[in-house]
């Protein structure tokens, strides 16, 4: 019997071909993470039109409290008397504009924030170039995930987070923060009412560990061992591609981590990631 | 004085509502949990009531959908950072809401729609107590045709009573 696979592989040079195989690889992470920053964009918006909606709302005020001051400070020309400016004071609420004024400041700095959180983290999270190896902060990784991922996951579970002492790894974050981003959306879609969101972080025998656990309606035994295949997928057409898992399973790989998944169907979902603190090839480079 | 319920589970989002709604005469009522909102419909009579569409626990259209069921009267509103045609949709069709506001907003868009949401209101309100009035009405001319009937039944002729031009009552003793 003939053994096709073997039989093509040795038509190209083995490097060749896996330089050809990373090629696609490096294609198909590419284009599952523009559906994924397209799916979440509308979820984006939601979360960007909040902020914008009310400090926009707010200027709006603020020039309706200026035209009132500027009413009582113009009349310090024309007034005739003391008495005069005092009445102007009262009847533009001066006491209760000069309270407001700082809130309102400060809530459409908080606002503004916010924006500007979310576009940090959109862009940290779309940074494609970015291919090297290098120490980062896992938990700040998480955190980028979080906002990005936020309106996916506010209205369905809370997020617990159970952060433990991890030191910073090797590696490529904006790669894992597209795994736990996967992993977040996935445990958000698993939920049908609400539920909770756990993600958590421990160092344990010189590695790192990453879970990401749900209170969702579980994964049947049947599937269990399907779920990292390339396009697998229980959800509709347009809601799910089946690429999320297989490619997370892939860039694990290629940190020289595991991540596998344990659940109860009814009960819920636990996914969970070892990274090694370096990479075993850094001597090498 | 008109009561206006706020409902969003943003709190700067209700402050700056309340800011452009304050040289307003109207009572405003804010809350960020769609739970406490429904408690206030069972402690007030609201006119207006504007929810934001998706909130933690129970979404906007859900809590009008209640707000329907107990304050029918109240005009309902919903204030959404979604501007997606789905979600319009289900507002519409599931509350049978009188707007549909977007976020960002401009401040005299809102001022307008609820103002003329109070102006519907108290026509809603007005108009069913006329309707109750003209039912009150018809009720008690009712109940009188039918003393008059009862009247006549016993005793013949008793209903038409003829007056002479003073105003005195003529018995006519040969009915
Ligand atoms: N947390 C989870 N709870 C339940 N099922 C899950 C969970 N994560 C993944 N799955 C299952 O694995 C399948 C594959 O996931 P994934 O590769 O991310 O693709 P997609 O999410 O696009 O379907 C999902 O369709 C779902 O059936
Ligand atoms: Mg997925």
């Amino acid at each position: 019997m003939t053994d096709t696979p073997s039989q093509v592989s040795s038509e190209l040079p083995s490097r060749e071909l896996s330089e050809r195989l990373e090629q696609a690889n490096r294609q198909l992470l590419q284009s599952e993470k523009m559906a994924a920053i397209g799916q979440l964009a509308a979820g984006v918006a939601h979360e960007i039109n909040n902020p914008v909606g009310y400090v926009y709302s707010n200027l709006q005020s603020l020039g309706t409290y200026l035209t009132d001051l500027f009413r009582l400070t113009d009349a310090v020309d024309t007034a005739q008397s003391l008495e005069d400016l005092r009445q102007i004071r009262k009847s533009i609420d001066y006491d209760f504009l000069r309270g407001d004024l700082e809130d309102l400041l400060a809530e459409s700095r908080e606002g503004i924030e916010r924006v500007k959180t979310i576009i940090a983290a959109m862009k940290d999270f779309s940074h494609t170039e970015e291919e090297e190896f290098r120490m980062a902060d896992l938990h700040r990784g998480i955190e980028t995930t979080l906002n990005v991922v936020n309106n996916e996951l506010k209205y369905k579970a809370e997020v617990v987070k159970d952060f433990g002492n991890v030191p910073e790894i090797e590696c490529i974050i904006s790669q894992l923060n597209q795994v736990i981003m996967n992993l977040l959306v996935n445990a958000a879609h698993a939920i049908e009412s609400t539920g909770t969101i756990t993600i958590r972080t421990r160092t344990a025998e010189g590695q790192v560990l990453i879970e990401v656990e749900d209170t969702g309606k579980g994964i049947e035994a049947a599937n269990l061992n399907r779920i990292f295949d390339p396009f697998f997928t229980t959800k509709p057409v347009g809601k799910g591609t089946g690429l999320g898992l297989s490619l997370s399973f892939n860039i694990v790989e290629k940190h020289h981590g595991e991540i596998t998944a344990t659940s109860t169907p009814g009960k819920g979902t636990c996914f969970r990631i070892r990274l090694p603190v370096q990479q075993p090839d850094i001597g090498i480079r | 004085m008109i009561r206006i319920l706020l409902l969003d589970d943003e709190p700067n989002i209700l402050t700056a509502l309340k800011r452009l709604l304050r040289e307003e005469d109207w009572l405003i009522d804010t809350f960020t949990r769609a739970e406490e909102a429904l408690d206030a419909l069972q402690a007030h009579r609201y006119g207006v009531i504007v929810s934001d569409y998706q909130m933690p626990g129970m979404d906007g259209v859900t809590y009008l959908q209640f707000a329907r069921q107990r304050q029918p009267d109240a005009i309902r509103l919903i204030l959404s950072a979604h501007g997606d045609r789905q979600s319009m949709i289900n507002a519409i069709n599931r509350a049978e809401i009188y707007r549909f506001l977007s976020k960002p907003w401009e401040d005299y868009e809102i001022q307008a729609a609820i103002r003329s949401a109070v102006d519907l209101y108290r026509v809603k309100v007005e108009n069913r107590e006329l309707l109750a009035e003209i039912h009150r009405q018809k009720d008690l001319l009712r109940l009188r045709e039918e003393e008059l009937m009862r009247l006549e039944t016993e005793n013949p002729g008793i209903t038409r009573v003829a007056r002479d031009a003073d105003g005195s009552i003529i018995i006519d003793e040969s009915a």
